[in-house]
């Protein structure tokens, strides 16, 4: 039992860092485990496939808080996530809760809705950088999307883009990221 | 300027990399405190770094997952029957992880108001405000589950403030507030949550009339509304003060009319000298004799202190122009009018409510 737990913990570990095998090897376990449920409810592998993966990164980003703490089984609030979701998705009316003697299943129940809420908020957030992304225009769009998003190194960059040399880049990469930050926060009221 | 502006992502870069010294620090946090616009450009700026990295890692994870979702149909077409480990056995009481990076945690504070009311212009500020997401450990006691079901069930939104039209459960607040509400929270001084809905809202003049649903609700069961409605407005230089909640407690602020009409000459309003912020969206405004002289609504975004009202008349004639059966008697007491004005505060906060706003 002690070692079952703390394979999860380094399992979560893993996720938190983004670790390819341990994302994968979650997925596929929850994915087989709600597929049926989803099927069933209405649902079709597309949607299992699209809320699975929506659960999955709700528990990633609980994952990288650095209060997080899971007092349940992992497979249980990621049942709890996905069943939400999917109520929420299909406009069905969540069953009436029927109550429960698991006090853990209680305690999942009250939180992964502020986790979704969370979740939509950040989603909102990242959708807004996006789009100040896109009004940015060229080069400043690819060359900060090389950067940040592909992991290029700044001499590639350089070469991608025709600066003479990476410090060019590098000062280019400031002065973009200088004219990002006035529309990012130009798009809201301050 | 340029290289200024430079020299301030490279700071913030090698702060995010944890690449500053001792010494380094120091002088960036003296240099925070002496300078405040330093300090803000540079929170813009560790904010952006912190966005991107953490939409970057976002991305990456959702590349997997996509990948992994790939490989699960080979899998399945192949035949093969992947062995389902099931992670029902393990127990996960206590497991603490803790990540490295703490900046997203302050993701809230971005949230700022969006509307897209085009009658106001871009210098005007709502004051509804975003609800913070708290972090509530796991570890504390939750809430009895037939409370949770009683209260707001998801997409908690905006909050505003509202005050009593009748102990029985009519309010007002602002309408742009509740405007596309799903579904409409007031949050009582005992803490317990109600629904409401709409009664009857003027738009262009930013009022509401809301009444509980919650059978047999009544704001105090000790006293009924120790206030008046003002019928007419107010003179220039009246002093007036406001309860309302820019956060989960009651907050008290005191100002007066700086002009008998409102933002860019709204006749419907007044223009106050008071300070309220993201929250107080539909705070009564009092003056010292405990009448009710406005709704706080707005402010504008450059001078602080400088604040808009709708005028008490505008909730008197929307009253005026409610159906027979739904009409009521707005309150006219003048009892605040004796009290010293800690006994009037008092009072009015039984009569005072958050309101939470649930959009989809």
């Amino acid at each position: 039992m002690q070692n079952d737990l703390h394979k999860e913990i380094e399992l979560l570990q893993q996720l938190s860092d983004g670790d390819s095998a341990a994302i994968k090897s979650i997925y596929k376990q929850h994915y087989k485990s709600i597929v049926g449920w989803i099927l069933k409810n209405g649902g079709d592998e597309q949607d299992a496939a699209d809320i699975c993966q929506e659960a999955v990164v709700i528990l990633y980003e609980k994952s990288k808080n650095e209060d997080f703490r899971l007092t349940c089984k992992v497979n249980t609030y990621l049942y709890a996530v996905t069943k939400n979701l999917w109520y929420k998705r299909s406009q069905q009316e969540r069953p009436v809760y029927s109550g429960s003697d698991d006090e853990l299943e209680e305690t999942i129940v009250s939180n992964y809705e502020e986790d979704i809420n969370a979740h939509k908020e950040r989603e909102l957030y990242y959708d807004q950088l996006e789009s100040a992304l896109e009004q940015l225009g060229q080069p400043c769009s690819s060359l900060l999307r090389s950067f940040y998003y592909d992991n290029k190194s700044m001499q590639d960059i350089a070469a991608e883009h025709g600066y003479t040399n990476a410090d060019n880049a590098k000062t280019q990469k400031y002065k973009c990221l200088s004219r990002l930050k006035k529309l990012f926060y130009g798009t809201k009221v301050k | 300027m340029s290289t200024e502006r430079n020299d301030i992502w490279k700071l913030a870069e090698a702060y995010l990399n944890g690449k500053l010294s001792g010494a380094d620090i120091n002088e960036l946090d003296n240099r925070r405190l002496s300078d405040p616009e330093f300090a803000s450009e540079f929170q813009d700026s560790i904010n952006l770094l912190s966005a991107i990295k953490s939409s970057a890692e976002q991305k990456q994870v959702r590349t997997e997952l996509k990948a992994a979702n790939i490989e699960l149909k080979q899998e399945s077409g192949k035949g093969i029957k992947g062995k389902v480990v099931s992670l029902m056995h393990n127990h996960w009481r206590t497991a603490t992880i803790a990540a490295a990076i703490a900046l997203l945690t302050s993701l809230t504070t971005f949230w700022m108001v969006q509307h897209n009311n085009n009658k106001i212009a871009s210098q005007y500020s709502l004051l509804k405000r975003d609800i913070e997401k708290y972090k509530r450990s796991q570890n504390k006691i939750i809430k009895d589950i037939k409370e949770q079901n009683a209260g707001p069930a998801s997409s908690a939104r905006y909050s505003g403030t509202g005050f009593a039209l009748s102990n029985n459960g009519y309010l007002v607040t602002n309408y742009h507030v509740i405007e596309g509400a799903d579904s409409i929270y007031i949050q009582s001084k005992d803490g317990a949550y109600h629904k409401a809905h709409t009664i009857s809202f003027n738009a262009a003049e930013d009022v509401v009339i809301l009444k509980v649903e919650t059978d047999n609700f009544k704001f105090s069961n000790t006293t009924d509304i120790p206030y008046s409605i003002a019928s007419d407005k107010k003179k220039l230089g009246t002093h007036v003060y406001t309860l309302g909640f820019p956060q989960d407690e009651i907050v008290y602020n005191e100002g007066y009319i700086s002009s008998k009409n409102g933002y860019s000459g709204d006749s419907t309003q007044y223009r106050l000298e008071i300070t309220a912020g993201p929250g107080q969206s539909g705070a009564p405004v009092l003056d010292s004799r405990g009448n009710i002289i406005g709704i706080i609504t707005g402010k504008e975004t450059e001078g602080e202190a400088v604040t808009f009202a709708v005028s008490s008349t505008s909730i008197i004639e929307l009253l005026n122009n409610l159906p027979q059966e739904n009409k009521f008697r707005l309150p006219t007491s003048g009892r605040l009018g004796r009290m010293s004005r800690e006994h009037q505060i008092e009072q009015l906060e039984q009569f005072t409510c958050s309101i939470k706003v649930y959009k989809q």
